[in-house]
C-alpha cells in the first residue's frame, strides 16, 4: 500500500470535532414526565400532546424489531437524553448575525454555506443543530409564490390544521418501533407545504447535525406537495465523533397530491464509528411516501456514514399511473453495517416502480439490501423494475439481498435482478495497462458502478458524494 | 407446545421400530417439545400457514390398503422399485432389491454402521423443523448405498402412494442416500395419491451424501391430489468433485411445502437444480432453497419455474450463502413467475448472503402474465386465443422439462402435464 492510501486511511474523521455550546438537555429516561417536558417547552396545544402520549403507550407494548441483518447491543432507552437544544435558542435568533458564533464555526469547519448562501443561490437551508431548528433561510422568497418551508414545531402554531391532517397519515403512531418512539418525542424537523401548481423555485435542504453527548435526535420531516406542483429536497447529516453509540430515529412523511412530483435526496455521512468499530450513530430511520393519482416520488440516497443504517425509504403507490424512484448507494467500511432497502407498495393502476440499488462493501462491513414489492389485486397493468449489485471490496466482509416480491395481479410485471461480484480483475488489468495506478483504477470502477444513481442526485449533492466515497474506499483498496 | 406437537409425540410411541434406531428417536423426540412452532412471524414461515395442520391433527398412523393399483400408474422406468402405500412397504408391488439397496429394518450390521455414520447427520433441524419430527417418527426407511467405483446401470425408483382415509392420518417417510467414491446412481422419488379424498399428512424428508468424484441424479416429483398435506425435505452434502443433477416438480395441494439444503462441504462440487411448481384451484406449493458453499471453487445453477392458476398460492425462496472460505464459487439463480388469474398469488424471494469476496453470485427473479406480443403472433398465425395461452404457458415449462435427463421421466410426465393444461396429443407431438 503507498503512503498516500495509508494516510487516507489513517485520516480522522473529518467532521469529527465537538463544539462547546451550553445545552439545555434533559438529563436521560423516558417517561411520560419528558414528553410532557417536550410539548411544554414547545408550546404545543394539547392534541399533540396527547399524540404524542397515545404513541408512547404504543410503543412500551412494542418490542424492538429483529429481522434486520444487522448486530448490536442492546439499547438503554433509559440512557439516553431526549431533548436536548443549544441555549441561545431561548431567544430565537432575528438574522445571520445573532446566532451563536460557536455554532457558525462549526458550520463552517463542515463546510455548510450558511455565509455563503448568497452566493450559492438557489439552496434554502433549514438548518437543524440537535433538535431545534436554528435558522431558516430563504423563506421569505419562498413565502412570495407561498411555498411553507418551517420547522415543524413553527408549522404546529401557524398551520396547526395541515399538520393536524398530514401528521402520522403516512406513517401510522404504531407504524414500527422506532416510528412509534419517534412520534412520542420527536423534537423538531422540516415542514414542506407546496400549494397547488406550484413549482418550487428552489431546492430545499436541510442539514442535520448531532452534536450534543449522549442525545438521540428525533426529528420528523413532513412535506406535502399539492395537487400539480413540483419539490426537490435534498438533506445533508453529518455528525462529530463520539465513542458512546448516538440514536437517531427520525420519520420522514412525503404526500404527493394528484399529478406532484416530489424528489427527496439524502446525503448521509454521520460518524461511522472508528476502525475497530467503536462508537458511531445508530440510524433507525422511517421513511415514506405515498403518491396519489399521476403522482411521482422519488427517493435518492448515498449512505456513507452510520455505524448502523436500518432504513428502507418506500412509496405507497396509490393512484393511477402513480410512480415510485428509489436509487441507493450504500457504502460500508471496517465495522458498520447497513440493512437497507426499499418498498414499492403497488395499489392503483398502472402503477410504476424503478428500484436501483448500489451496495459497496469493504473493510469488515456488513451491507445488506433489503426490498418488497407488492402487486396488490388492483394494481392492472403495474410494473416493476429492480436491480441490485453488490460490490466487494476485500474478503471479510459482506454482501447480502433480501428482496421480497409479492404479485397478487397477473397483468403486472416484476422483474428483479441482482449480482455480487468484486472488482474484476480484468477490468484493473485494463485500467493498469493504460496507466492509471490500482487506486485510481478501483476508483473510476467503483463511481462507473454507482453513476446509474449519482446521476439522479442534484449538482452540487452529487459532487459531495463523489467525494465521500472516493476518500471512503480508497483507503480499503489494497 | 402447540396440539400437533403434543399429538406427534403420542403418535411416536405407538411405533414399533428396531432398537438401533432408538437412541436417534428418543434425543429427537426430546428435541421436538423444544422446537417452537412457527406461525406467520417466523420468517421461513411468512407465507404458509400451519393452521389446516392444527385445525385436522392427524392423530392415527395410516394403516395399509390394497385398493389402489389402477389408481396408479407408476413411471416407465427399468429400475429398482420400492413401493410404498400409506408408508408402509408393499413387497408385492416393489421389485427384486439389489443388496446395496435395504429398508432399515432388514439393514445387515455393516449396514447399520453406515445408516447410523449418517442418518439425522446431514439434516440439522434448526433449518427445518419438520426434519426433528422425521427423526421422532422414523420406525422404517430406506436405504440406498452405492459402494466406491460402482455404476448402478439401473435407477433406484421410490413410490409413496397414498390412499384414502377417513380419518386425518399421519405417514413418516425417510430416504438414505449414501454415494461413495467414484460411484454414479440414478434416484427416483415419486409421491402420488389415489383420486379418492385422502386426508393425509405426509412427511418425507430424504438425506443425501455424495462422494468425492461421484456423480448423482436425483428427481423428486410431488404429484399428489389436492387434500394431501405434505412436508417434504431434502438435505445434501457434496464432497470434492461430487456432481448432483436434482430435478423437481410439484402440483399444489392443500398443503406443500419442500425444502431443499444443500450443502457444498467439498471443492469443485457442482449443483444444477430445477423445479417446477403448478399449483391450481385452491391449492398451495413453497419451495424453500437454501443452497451453502462452504468450500471454495464450487457451483450452483438453480432454475425454479412456475405457473400459478384460478385462486392458487405460490411461494418460492432461493437462498444462496457464501461462507467466508468459499472464494472462487460461481452461483446462479432463477425464477421464474407466470400468473394466469386474477386470484392467483406468487411470493418469491431470492436472497443471497455472501461473505467472501472473489465469488460471482447472480439471481433474477419475474412474475408476469403471457406476453401480449407473443400471443397475437400466434393468433394472427390463426391459432385459437385459448389455444395460444395453452402453448406458451406449456413452453414456458417445457424448457426445464426437455433438459430433464431420465427419458422415462420425461416421458411420465409430459402427457400428464399436458391433460393439466386442458389440452390434447397435438400438444405433446409439439412438445417432442
Amino acid at each position: 500500500m503507498s503512503e498516500q492510501v495509508k494516510q487516507l486511511i489513517n485520516q480522522e474523521y473529518a467532521a469529527g470535532f465537538y463544539s462547546d455550546i451550553v445545552s439545555e438537555t434533559l438529563p436521560p429516561g423516558l417517561n411520560e414526565t419528558v414528553i410532557r417536558f417536550i410539548s411544554a417547552k414547545k408550546n404545543e396545544p394539547e392534541w399533540l400532546l396527547e399524540w404524542r402520549l397515545k404513541s408512547y403507550t404504543a410503543w412500551l407494548e412494542m418490542i424492538e424489531p429483529e429481522w434486520a441483518h444487522v448486530k448490536y447491543d442492546d439499547i438503554d432507552f433509559q440512557a439516553v437524553s431526549f431533548y436536548s437544544a443549544p441555549k441561545s435558542m431561548d431567544e430565537k435568533p432575528k438574522s445571520l448575525a445573532e446566532v451563536d458564533p460557536e455554532l457558525l464555526r462549526t458550520y463552517e469547519k463542515l463546510g455548510i454555506p450558511l455565509h455563503e448562501q448568497a452566493a450559492l443561490a438557489g439552496v434554502a437551508m433549514d438548518v437543524v443543530f440537535d433538535s431545534v431548528s436554528v435558522l431558516t433561510t430563504f423563506r421569505e422568497k419562498l413565502f412570495e409564490v407561498g411555498v411553507i418551508f418551517c420547522s415543524i414545531s413553527e408549522a404546529v402554531h401557524k398551520y396547526p390544521e395541515l399538520v393536524k391532517k398530514y401528521l402520522g397519515s403516512v406513517v401510522p403512531q404504531k407504524d414500527n418501533y422506532y416510528a412509534a418512539l419517534n412520534s412520542a418525542v420527536f423534537s423538531d424537523g422540516s415542514f414542506v407545504y407546496i400549494p397547488k401548481g406550484v413549482r418550487c423555485p428552489m431546492e430545499l435542504s436541510t442539514y442535520f447535525r448531532i452534536n450534543e453527548q449522549n442525545t438521540g435526535q428525533f426529528e420528523r420531516t413532513l412535506i406535502i406537495a399539492d395537487e400539480g406542483s413540483h419539490v426537490s429536497y435534498l438533506e445533508g447529516c453529518t455528525a462529530p465523533m463520539r465513542d458512546e453509540n448516538q440514536l437517531h430515529a427520525a420519520v420522514v412523511e412525503l404526500v404527493a397530491c394528484d399529478n406532484a412530483v416530489i424528489k427527496y435526496s439524502t446525503v448521509q455521512n454521520w460518524y461511522p464509528g472508528n476502525a475497530e468499530g467503536k462508537g458511531g450513530i445508530y440510524n433507525f430511520v422511517t421513511k415514506r411516501g405515498v403518491c396519489h393519482t399521476n403522482a411521482k416520488i422519488s427517493w435518492t440516497q448515498v449512505e456513507t456514514g452510520s455505524a448502523i443504517t436500518w432504513k428502507y425509504p418506500s412509496c405507497i403507490l396509490r393512484g393511477d399511473n402513480s410512480v415510485g424512484e428509489f436509487y441507493s448507494v450504500a457504502l460500508t467500511n471496517n465495522y458498520q453495517q447497513a440493512d437497507t432497502g426499499t418498498k414499492m407498495i403497488h395499489i392503483g393502476k398502472n402503477t410504476r416502480s424503478t428500484i436501483i440499488s448500489k451496495g459497496i462493501s469493504a473493510g469488515k462491513s456488513s451491507n445488506a439490501y433489503r426490498g418488497l414489492v407488492r402487486m396488490n389485486p388492483g394494481a392492472d397493468g403495474a410494473r416493476n423494475y429492480t436491480q441490485c449489485d453488490s460490490l466487494l471490496i476485500g474478503d471479510k466482509c459482506g454482501a447480502h439481498t433480501f428482496p421480497y416480491i409479492e404479485s397478487k395481479n397477473p397483468s403486472a410485471i416484476i422483474e428483479h435482478e441482482a449480482t455480487t461480484s468484486k472488482v474484476s480483475d480484468d477490468q484493473l488489468f485494463l485500467c493498469k495497462q493504460r496507466g492509471l495506478d490500482a487506486e485510481k483504477a478501483v476508483s473510476m470502477i467503483v463511481n462507473g458502478f454507482c453513476r446509474d444513481v449519482f446521476k439522479e442526485l442534484p449538482m452540487e449533492f452529487a459532487v459531495e458524494a463523489g467525494k465521500l466515497l472516493q476518500v471512503s474506499l480508497e483507503g480499503s483498496v489494497g | 407446545m402447540s396440539d400437533f406437537q403434543q399429538l406427534a409425540l403420542q403418535l411416536a410411541t405407538q411405533q414399533q421400530s428396531p432398537v438401533w434406531l432408538n437412541g436417534l428417536r428418543a434425543q429427537a423426540a426430546v428435541d421436538w417439545q423444544k422446537v417452537i412452532w412457527p406461525t406467520r412471524k417466523t420468517e421461513h414461515w411468512k407465507y404458509t400457514s400451519l393452521a389446516s395442520l392444527q385445525k385436522n391433527v392427524p392423530a392415527q398412523w395410516a394403516v395399509a390398503n390394497d385398493s389402489w393399483q389402477q389408481d396408479v400408474e407408476f413411471v416407465a422406468v427399468d429400475a429398482h422399485r420400492l413401493v410404498f402405500v400409506n408408508g408402509i412397504f408393499d413387497a408385492a408391488s416393489s421389485s427384486e432389491l439389489p443388496a446395496e439397496v435395504v429398508l432399515f429394518s432388514q439393514a445387515n450390521i455393516a449396514q447399520q454402521a453406515v445408516i447410523e455414520q449418517y442418518l439425522g447427520k446431514i439434516v440439522r433441524g434448526e433449518q427445518h423443523v419438520f426434519a426433528t419430527l422425521n427423526n421422532a417418527w422414523m420406525n422404517e426407511g430406506i436405504f440406498v448405498h452405492v459402494p466406491r467405483g460402482q455404476i448402478f446401470s439401473r435407477p433406484v425408483y421410490v413410490v409413496h402412494v397414498s390412499t384414502m382415509s377417513t380419518q386425518p392420518a399421519s405417514v413418516n417417510q425417510r430416504l438414505l442416500v449414501v454415494l461413495d467414491e467414484n460411484s454414479q446412481a440414478e434416484v427416483i422419488e415419486h409421491f402420488v395419491s389415489t383420486a379418492e379424498r385422502q386426508n393425509i399428512f405426509v412427511n418425507a424428508l430424504t438425506e443425501i451424501v455424495v462422494g468425492d468424484n461421484a456423480q448423482l441424479q436425483h428427481y423428486r416429483l410431488h404429484l399428489e391430489e389436492e387434500n394431501i398435506q405434505h412436508v417434504g425435505a431434502v438435505h445434501v452434502n457434496l464432497l470434492r468433485n461430487a456432481r448432483m443433477r436434482g430435478f423437481t416438480l410439484a402440483l399444489g395441494s392443500r398443503l406443500k411445502r419442500i425444502d431443499y439444503q444443500i450443502n457444498h462441504r467439498g471443492q469443485g462440487a457442482e449443483l444444477d437444480l430445477q423445479g417446477v411448481y403448478l399449483p391450481r384451484n385452491n391449492q398451495m406449493v413453497d419451495y424453500h432453497t437454501n443452497v451453502q458453499h462452504w468450500v471454495p471453487h464450487c457451483t450452483t445453477n438453480e432454475v425454479f419455474r412456475g405457473i400459478i392458476a384460478d385462486s392458487a398460492q405460490a411461494i418460492f425462496n432461493g437462498r444462496i450463502y457464501i461462507h467466508p472460505l468459499a472464494q472462487k464459487t460461481l452461483a446462479e439463480l432463477s425464477n421464474k413467475n407466470l400468473l394466469t388469474s386474477n386470484k392467483a398469488e406468487v411470493n418469491t424471494k431470492p436472497e443471497l448472503e455472501i461473505y467472501a469476496d472473489d465469488v460471482k453470485c447472480a439471481h433474477g427473479a419475474t412474475i408476469s402474465q403471457l406476453s401480449s406480443t407473443a400471443l397475437y403472433y400466434l393468433q394472427s398465425r390463426g391459432i385459437s386465443r385459448s389455444e395460444a395461452e395453452v402453448m406458451l404457458s406449456f413452453g414456458f415449462i417445457n424448457e426445464l422439462l426437455q433438459q430433464v435427463a431420465e427419458p422415462a421421466v420425461r416421458d411420465y410426465l409430459l402427457p400428464r402435464l399436458a391433460v393439466l393444461f386442458g389440452r390434447d396429443q397435438t400438444l405433446l407431438e409439439m412438445a417432442d
